[in-house]
Order: C-alpha cells, then sequence, then structure tokens
C-alpha cells in the first residue's frame, strides 16, 4: 500500500481542509485575533488531521499488506481467508464478509463439480467392467467355433478391447484419487502379458519380437505399466516399415541408481520437428496423417501415468530407420534400506 | 477327467465357458446357487473352481476367503476387475492364478494345465520314453536325447494333449506363454527338428501333421 495513493484516496479531506484553514485564517485575521493564537490554532488542527490519516493508513495498511503476499504465495489463491485476521475498520469487515460468501458459494459449486465428475468416473468404470464382459463371451464362442470362424473377427474384437482400455486408464490417470498400488514387479512378467495380448497381430504381420536381459525387478504397478507398455508396442506395430524385416527389441539395463527398459524398432520413426510433441494431447503429427486412425491419446496417457508412478519417460527416433522408446525406473534406495 | 466348477454370474460367458472346458477334456460343473456358494463348491469336491469375483450375494473374494478355510483346492480368479490391489489381495487370500476378462481362451487353458499340474503328480512318459522335464532329457533303455527348451515346450504341450488335434495357434500361445516369442518359421524348424530327435530315439512318425490346421502327437 502506497502512502501517496492513499493520501491521493483522502483528497477529499485535504482539500476541504485547506479550504478550511485559509477561511480560518482570514476570519482570524478580520476579527484582528492574536497571531499567536492563530498559529497554535493551525498547528492543533493540522496534527489531529495528520495523527488520524496516519493511524487510519497504519492499521488498513496492516491487513492488506498480509492479504497480497498471502495471495502471492499461497499455492492456492482461494484458500486466502484461512490466513489472515478478521479486520478492525468497518469496510474493512465489509469486504471479508464478501469475500467469505464468495468463497463459500465457490466452495460449494467446486464441490458439485467434483461430485459429477466422480459419479461420471464411477459409472464409466462400472461400464468397462460390464462392457468386458460381452466381449468375453464373444472371445470365447469364437474359439469354440475356431474351425468355422475368420481370424478376422479376432482382429476386430482386440481392436474394441484396446479401446476400451484407453478409455479405463484416462479415466484412472486423470483422477486425483490414487488407482494404483506400486509393488515389486517383475519386469518380464509385464512384457509377457504384453507380448501375448499382441501375438497374434505380430505374428501375422511378421513383426519379430526379441526380448533379452529383462529380468529385474521395478517399483510399479503392474497393470499400469502393462497398459503403457502396450501402447508403445501398438505404436511399433501399427508403423512398421514396408519392405524390411520388421522387428521389435525390448531389453533392459541396469546402472547404479536406475533400471531403463528399451523398446526398439526399425520402423517408420518419427520426424525431429514431431518428436517434443508426440506426449502432448491429441497430438497425431506427420505419422498420424499418414495412417489415419490415430487419437493422439495412448502416448499422452501413457506419459501421464509414467509421471505419476515416478518413471521417465523418453523417445528417440530417426525417420526411415528406428524409434526407441526408454522408460526409467529409479532404485528405491529407501525400501531396501527399510527391509 | 478332472472336475472343474465354474463360478459366474454373466450366463453368456458360463455357456460358453462351459463349452470350452468340455471341448478341452474336462468335466465343467456350473455353479447355479450363489446364495451358499463355498459349500455348494466344497460338496462338488472339484480339482479346481474358476471364481470370478463380482458375484450377486458373496464377493469371490469372500469365497475364496471361506474356501480357503476348509479346503487346498486349487483356485483360479477370472475377473474383469483389472486393478492391482484385486490381484494382490485375490492372491494373498490363497489363490494359485488370476486371470482377467477378456483373456485369450488359449491362455486360460494353459493356465488351468499349469495349476492343475503344480497340484498334481506328474509321471510324465511317452510310450517307452522317460521324460525329465526340468533338463530337457529324453531316455529310453540308456539312449538318451536333448531337446531344446523351445523343443521340449512344444513338446509338453503335445504329450497333455495325446491323440488330439493341437493348432499351431495353441503351440504358438504355449511358447510366448514360456518367454519363447518365436515367430512362425521358427516353429516349424522346432518341430521338424522334434521329429528328427524323436526319429533317432525310436519314434518315428509320432508326430502328425494336419495340413493348414496342427498337429497330432500319436
Amino acid at each position: 500500500m502506497s502512502i501517496k495513493k492513499f493520501l491521493k484516496d483522502k483528497l477529499y479531506i485535504l482539500i476541504p481542509s485547506f479550504f478550511l484553514l485559509i477561511f480560518l485564517s482570514l476570519f482570524f485575521f478580520a476579527f484582528k485575533v492574536d497571531a499567536s493564537l492563530l498559529i497554535v490554532t493551525l498547528f492543533l488542527f493540522i496534527a489531529l488531521l495528520f495523527f488520524s490519516l496516519i493511524f487510519d493508513y497504519i492499521r488498513k495498511r496492516q491487513f492488506y499488506k498480509t492479504l497480497l503476499t498471502n495471495i502471492e504465495q499461497l499455492d492456492k489463491a482461494y484458500l486466502v481467508l484461512e490466513m489472515i485476521n478478521k479486520p478492525t475498520f468497518y469496510e474493512g469487515k465489509l469486504f471479508y464478509q464478501a469475500l467469505y460468501t464468495i468463497n463459500k458459494s465457490m466452495t460449494e459449486n467446486v464441490g458439485a463439480y467434483e461430485e459429477q465428475v466422480r459419479n461420471f468416473k464411477e459409472y464409466i468404470e462400472m461400464w468397462i467392467h460390464e462392457v468386458k464382459l460381452p466381449i468375453s463371451s464373444l472371445l470365447l464362442m469364437i474359439h469354440n467355433q475356431k474351425e468355422k470362424i475368420d481370424k478376422k473377427w479376432l482382429k476386430e474384437i482386440k481392436r474394441i478391447e484396446d479401446t476400451v482400455e484407453q478409455v479405463l486408464y484416462y479415466v484412472r490417470s486423470e483422477n486425483a484419487t490414487k488407482d494404483y498400488l506400486i509393488t515389486e514387479v517383475s519386469l518380464d512378467k509385464v512384457i509377457k502379458a504384453v507380448a501375448l495380448k499382441n501375438k497374434d497381430y505380430l505374428l501375422e504381420n511378421k513383426i519379430d519380437l526379441h526380448v533379452s536381459n529383462v529380468q529385474f525387478k521395478v517399483f510399479t504397478d503392474a497393470k499400469w505399466l502393462e497398459f503403457i507398455l502396450n501402447q508403445i508396442v501398438n505404436n511399433s506395430m501399427k508403423y512398421k516399415r514396408e519392405n524390411v524385416e520388421a522387428y521389435i527389441k525390448i531389453e533392459a539395463e541396469e546402472t547404479n541408481d536406475k533400471i531403463t527398459l528399451y523398446i526398439l524398432d526399425n520402423g517408420i520413426g518419427i520426424p525431429t520437428s514431431d518428436l517434443p510433441r508426440v506426449f502432448d494431447k491429441s497430438f497425431t503429427g506427420h505419422n498420424g496423417r499418414l495412417k489415419g486412425k490415430a487419437t493422439g491419446m495412448g502416448l499422452f496417457i501413457a506419459k501421464k501415468m509414467c509421471k505419476e508412478l515416478g518413471h521417465t519417460i523418453e523417445m528417440e527416433s530417426q525417420v526411415e530407420k528406428y524409434t526407441k522408446v526408454s522408460i526409467t525406473f529409479p532404485k528405491n534406495r529407501f525400501y531396501e534400506v527399510v527391509r | 477327467m478332472k472336475k472343474i466348477v465354474i463360478v459366474e454370474d454373466d450366463v453368456g460367458i458360463r455357456t460358453e465357458l462351459e463349452q470350452l472346458l468340455r471341448n478341452a477334456g474336462y468335466l465343467p460343473y456350473v455353479l447355479q446357487d450363489f446364495k451358499e456358494a463355498t459349500n455348494e463348491i466344497i460338496k462338488q469336491a472339484p480339482d479346481l473352481v474358476l471364481l470370478d469375483i463380482h458375484l450377486p450375494y458373496n464377493n469371490g473374494q469372500i469365497i475364496l476367503q471361506n474356501l480357503r478355510k476348509k479346503t487346498n483346492v486349487p483356485i483360479i480368479m477370472v475377473t474383469s476387475k483389472n486393478t492391482e490391489c484385486d490381484e494382490v489381495l485375490s492372491m494373498s487370500y490363497g489363490a494359485d492364478d488370476y486371470v482377467t476378462k477378456p483373456y485369450n481362451p488359449n491362455i486360460l487353458l494353459l493356465r488351468i494345465v499349469a495349476v492343475l499340474k503344480r497340484v498334481g503328480e506328474s509321471t510324465l512318459q511317452y510310450k517307452d520314453l522317460d521324460i525329465n522335464m526340468q533338463k530337457g532329457v529324453l531316455r529310453k533303455e540308456g539312449k538318451e536325447i536333448v531337446l531344446t527348451k523351445n523343443e521340449m515346450i512344444i513338446f509338453n504341450y503335445l504329450l497333455n494333449h495325446q491323440n488330439k488335434m493341437v493348432t499351431r495357434d495353441e503351440l504358438m500361445t504355449a511358447l510366448w506363454d514360456s518367454d519363447a516369442y518365436i515367430n512362425d518359421n521358427a516353429l516349424t524348424v522346432n518341430i521338424s527338428r522334434l521329429r528328427q530327435k524323436l526319429k533317432e530315439i525310436g519314434q518315428e512318425d509320432s508326430i502328425e501333421t494336419r495340413k493348414g490346421i496342427g498337429y497330432i502327437l500319436l
């Protein structure tokens, strides 16, 4: 609060007082009152005026200063009311009351939305569990009549399954509630699950899968990691290069403080200009336009989940050569110490 | 014939599951009354239980806990709830395996075989051959043949389905399920090498090819 602006705001008192003093001087002068009386009166008047202004300035400054610095420093500015004392002056009280009412109404409003989002999330999760039942039924039916039914049916069902899965994990990763459980997980187990899921597609499209040196244990949520790897492998399969012997290589490497998992393919690669944005929401880029059917959600969700789990995910690539994704799992020293 | 109790409330899945198990040579029993699930299951004295989590009356994890208080029967949880938490809980309550819907039927069958084998006795013999699974060795009157890991997986799968049609896809699933991510050509090569080795030890023509479908171990 600057004193200059404060005084400028008080001009409506200062200007009349100034004129009052002039009138008073003229008045005293006209009635030939002794000059010393005039000086004492003027001095007293001015002193009292400034005293009351300064008192007003100090108590207001105190209130507004705490208010403003708190707003600036607080991570959530709307919580500021919890940090300040109720002011002692009338306008301040009105102001405080208004803030309180606004805050309350906002909290209620946000609460209603939170409730809505939570209900929606619960419904989606339930719906996904429901929709998995007919998918399971279909898979079993096809298997039971496998002599009569074409494999392409399975392929379409797998597409449904993958899309449904993506929705589920999007909802889970979007939410502030912790839907995961970090345990010690064997990398090879998760890789096996992903491999089996994509076996038919890999074999049919003659993409070789080489998995080596993955006997490591990392701290993660197995289901989440499976989803993340599945997104990456799906991309490798989708953007394979024709006329070369396509492969996907999965291997891991252990260093002092981390374990890194590499997924390398010899696919069409990603243009350098697209690379920084591959993890952005809804970004499809050059390759997406090439093949169509890209939603730009897979890697976005994968990155988000990695962040939540404390892994880092990076991608490097060269057009018409390769794409390499690395996921880093920090080793948890604390856990070892506790054990 | 091994008896398997199916505890599943979705009628569509349960009918298909029953057929799948029957085709695979098991004796399926479908639980109809979920009110007294635990007692019903025990009364059936099954060799294995396929248990869903989401059920009317008691949820599957409670049934699992109740069953474990009374019996050691192998239990595979089959469910559409796929959070890590559910899996860890189920395993800690004593489930033998956990499969999430929608599952690949071949993989479910593999898991059933694996769990049954873990529990039961496995006298491995094929005609006049003694088989050592761990070492991958076939023995006959002092003669010995060493199989590679992949050949052993294939031979073992064929042996478990002796005299039945086995598709290439089933073999592939079994191989990939054992971390052997081989391609179509490699499977063909492995089978011909396995044939060659069996021939060397006096079992010529024991693996028959059904063109375009699969193989039969006679």
